[in-house]
């Protein structure tokens, strides 16, 4: 598959917009949620809803980093985009009754964390680092979610918010890999080693400590939902296949390091990398959240509802 | 186009009946030549003036003086709105104000010892040129509403042609190009601006009558425009919304009142304010080097600016939001004192999210909500065209000056253009100033333009003609020169074509500028 053109792309997205006010979210349907499925799905979507957000302030950075005009636009537009998504999905649990009030839903802890990281260090990541991290969360976290979504839940509502959330999706993965590809192919060895050296960063190590359990945290929200594990592993599977399909991509070194961390995740077995992450996630959860500093401000530009008045 | 109705306010006592007795004198010497000529089928000749005007806001009314006072008093200005004052008189949206200090933004032939502050605002600078307009007896010269719509030569009289919208037509020896850089507008093309239901207003169109009081109110925009208004409407309207594509470096502005002594000091001493605006002067001239060209200096107004920013606004992602990602004069520089705090008021918004549409009720961004307001304020610039020309202009052998520039427009020291004769352009090809008043440039372009038609009036030229091969050794030279400035270092703005040519800004100090206008080589010109 070849790479796309990215101007024809940032067309396409300009023209293709859709919003909250697109759906009737007082549609009925909502009863088709089981009391036994309530619970779970209130935390799962709240996680969801802040993958999202954390997605978006991904792709905030990458709008002002990215090399040429076009990119640094098409981010702008993605930036948007997953609030939006974050947005609609918000608009859904009010929808099924989950948000206390008009409360936005507390982040977990290992999102916190990565709310924190993001804040200070992203800005400051290089561009090739966050344009491979970002397709990968994009697809083992955000689509992948998504798809077991709506293998679980049955509202028409649902359905309808997610085709226009995964339509969407479909645009962030290509141009995610088409810039993974773009790296690969001008990566000299010079900047190959610049990139690993990059890796003793200890911002990027932070990162990476905070990626890892969000990760583990997102499978045994999965699980508890009652859906197998092993989809989530084909999602991110499929971040080696893509990303791997052609000599840039494999050539990337960032791929490559996502990659076996993606490996790693997906293979139970691998003693070494779970004991530690597993723990992480217990002791983040223990983490008291007074603890944690204050959201930033781009936190609270979240909300359900389609048309805002003031 | 049609002009604010303030215009018309501002206008309506100043309509010298003089203005209609030689509009119909002229019109009684057409029908006498029609009436000559009567079967040809061309339209009949008109009687010559000197020079033909187009424009009276500055540019225009700045040449008329400069003829008076070269004793050239047989001259015409079209003005195809219904008042003077160009730019200052459509540009009346509150807040409205020049960015360089008044001293320094007007003419040092007509200097104005009474200016109230050291930026004033638009009505002040109005007021100005209606002085000038009364002290030197303008008015009479001034034909309004007079919408050029063709410039034609004819190589064999001499002469060139205006004809109008309403097919009136208007004759000069030599013609003046004074229609403003900035004078066309139009709301943005954005999809679904015509489905909005609520109110619409530019702020170059400003509406006077519309009462922003309790109102919702989004601001699209936030260029100079937008930051003067944005802080005088979150005054009045219960809340407003402001949209952002990009940020820009903005600048403390260091305005204050001028004291009276002051204004008293000016006028018994004018010697006084003339020292105050060589200070002026060369305060800018300094800016130069940090605005134009990529130099230490460059990095110290970003940290000014940066420091500014930070001292205002404490919420980080708020200062991200309002962080340039963009050298700091590589687009227009803006002042403000009152524009970030305006911004963090309870009923202000700053807006980042794309715009996808406008809806019935109001901006749709991209994050998929609808920004549901009353009125909508574009503050989202002007119509330049710098590959082109606001209406055809016909030179020897029937050459259209727009079809030429097609690439970028060229001139020879901006004023004049090969195959052209005896047409003189202010604020023509790369002309702009983008850290000094543009009245400073304008005044050399006025002398030079002066001596050219000197020139053709004392011996008694029909062509006056630019070389072509003098013409492109400048160009080379000019675009060589803007290689190396902050306008060319990658950012889009309005100084530059689509394929990213600068037909706009002059790559120098106003002094070399002035140097450059101040030598009229009679050698760089063919004559007939
Ligand atoms: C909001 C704003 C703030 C500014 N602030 C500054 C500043 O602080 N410092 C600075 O140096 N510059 C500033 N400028 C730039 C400003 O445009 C110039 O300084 C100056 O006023 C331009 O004068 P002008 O006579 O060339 O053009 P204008 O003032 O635009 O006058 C042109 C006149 O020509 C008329 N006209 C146009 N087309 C036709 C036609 N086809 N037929 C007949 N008549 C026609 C128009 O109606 C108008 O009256 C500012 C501009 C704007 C818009
Ligand atoms: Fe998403
Ligand atoms: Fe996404």
């Amino acid at each position: 598959m070849a790479s796309i053109d990215l101007d024809k792309m940032l067309e396409k997205i300009k023209s293709t917009q859709w919003a909250l006010s697109d759906i009737d979210w007082d549609a009925p349907g909502a009863e088709l949620i089981t009391e036994e499925q309530w619970p779970k799905l209130k935390e799962f979507m709240a996680d969801l809803m802040w993958i999202e957000h954390v997605g978006a302030r991904a792709f905030a950075a990458l709008s002002k980093k990215a090399p040429t005009d076009t990119l640094r636009e098409i981010y702008s537009y993605f930036h948007a985009e997953e609030q939006r998504h974050a947005n609609a999905e918000m608009a859904l649990m009010r929808r099924w009754g989950m948000l206390d009030g008009d409360e936005i839903p507390e982040p977990n802890v290992n999102l916190r964390i990565v709310i924190e990281w993001l804040d200070r260090f992203a800005d400051e990541m290089p561009v090739y680092v966050l344009g491979t991290v970002v397709p990968m969360l994009e697809i083992a976290l955000d689509g992948a979610l998504c798809t077991f979504l709506l293998e679980t839940v049955e509202d028409p509502v649902c359905h309808q918010a997610f085709e226009k959330i995964n339509d969407d999706e479909s645009r962030h993965l290509g141009v995610g890999f088409t810039v993974m590809e773009m790296q690969g192919r001008s990566a000299s060895y010079i900047k190959m080693v610049q990139m690993m050296a990059r890796v003793m960063d200890p911002r990027l190590i932070l990162g990476i400590a905070s990626y890892m359990p969000l990760l583990n945290k997102m499978r045994d929200n999965v699980i508890a939902m009652g859906l197998p594990e092993e989809k989530l592993y084909k999602a991110m599977q499929k971040f080696e296949r893509i990303g791997g399909r052609t000599e840039e991509g494999r050539r990337n070194p960032w791929f490559q390091l996502i990659k076996q961390h993606g490996r790693w995740v997906t293979n139970r077995s691998n003693k070494a990398y779970h004991v530690p992450v597993d723990a992480l996630v217990k002791i983040t959860g223990l983490v008291p959240r007074k603890a944690l500093p204050a959201v930033p401000s781009w936190v609270k530009e979240l909300t359900y509802e389609p048309v805002a008045t003031r | 186009m049609s002009e604010s109705s303030n215009a018309k306010k501002a206008s309506a006592g100043k309509k010298a009946p003089a203005r209609r007795k030689s509009a119909a004198k002229k019109a009684a010497t057409a029908r006498k030549a029609a009436a000559r000529k009567a079967p040809a089928k061309r339209a009949p000749a008109v009687t010559p003036v000197s020079v033909l005007i187009v424009g009276a806001g500055f540019a225009g009314l700045g040449m008329a003086i400069r003829l008076k006072q070269a004793g050239i008093d047989d001259f015409v200005i079209l003005e195809r709105g219904n008042a003077v004052g160009g730019t200052w008189r459509d540009n009346q949206y509150p807040g409205a104000a020049c960015d360089i200090p008044s001293n320094l933004y007007s003419y040092s032939f007509a200097p104005n010892p009474n200016w109230s502050r050291s930026f004033s605002g638009s009505q002040e600078i109005l007021d100005y040129i209606h002085h000038l307009v009364a002290e030197f007896d303008l008015e009479k010269h001034i034909r309004f509403e007079k919408n050029v719509a063709d410039l034609s030569f004819d190589e064999k009289t001499g002469v060139w042609t205006a004809t109008t919208d309403k097919k009136e037509r208007f004759a000069g020896r030599a013609a003046i190009m004074a229609q403003g850089p900035l004078s066309n507008c139009s709301f943005p093309n954005i999809t679904g601006i015509d489905d909005f239901a609520g109110k619409k207003i530019h702020s170059a169109r400003w509406d006077h009558d519309y009462d922003f009081t309790g109102k919702n109110v989004a601001v699209i925009g936030t260029g100079a425009s937008g930051i003067q208004i944005i802080p005088e409407l979150v005054n009045v309207a219960k809340h407003v919304k402001v949209f952002q594509r990009t940020p820009g470096w903005v600048l403390p502005r260091p305005d204050f009142s001028t004291p009276e002594w002051n204004k008293l000091l000016f006028k018994k001493l004018p010697a006084s304010q003339q020292a105050m605006r060589n200070l002026l002067y060369w305060t800018h001239e300094s800016m130069a080097l940090a605005v134009i060209w990529n130099s230490p200096l460059t990095r110290i107004a970003e940290r000014v600016a940066k420091l500014h920013l930070r001292r205002q606004v404490k919420d980080r992602w708020l200062r991200r939001q309002l962080t340039p990602d963009f050298t700091i004069g590589c687009k227009r520089v803006l002042v403000s004192n009152d524009y970030y705090p305006a911004l963090q008021k309870d009923n202000a918004k700053l807006i980042t999210w794309p715009i996808a549409r406008i809806s019935e009720k109001g901006v749709r961004t991209v994050e998929g909500i609808e920004h549901q307001v009353d009125c909508i304020v574009f503050a989202t610039g002007f119509d330049v065209s710098n590959s082109g020309t606001p209406f055809p202009v016909k030179g020897r052998g029937g050459r259209v000056l727009g079809e030429q520039w097609k690439g970028g427009a060229q001139a020879y020291k901006s004023i004049n253009v090969a195959g052209f004769p005896n047409l003189f352009m202010t604020f023509g090809p790369n002309s702009g100033p983008g850290h000094n008043s543009a009245l400073v440039y304008m005044e050399s372009q006025l002398e030079y333009a002066l001596k050219g038609i000197r020139k053709i009036i004392g011996e008694n030229l029909k062509v006056l003609d630019v070389k072509e091969e003098v013409q492109q050794r400048y160009n080379k030279s000019i675009q060589k020169r803007l290689a190396k400035t902050n306008w060319n270092s990658g950012c889009k703005s309005w100084y530059l074509t689509e394929d990213g040519f600068n037909a706009t800004m002059y790559p120098g100090f106003a002094t070399q500028y002035a140097a450059q206008m101040a030598d009229f080589r009679e050698d760089d010109y063919e004559t007939a």
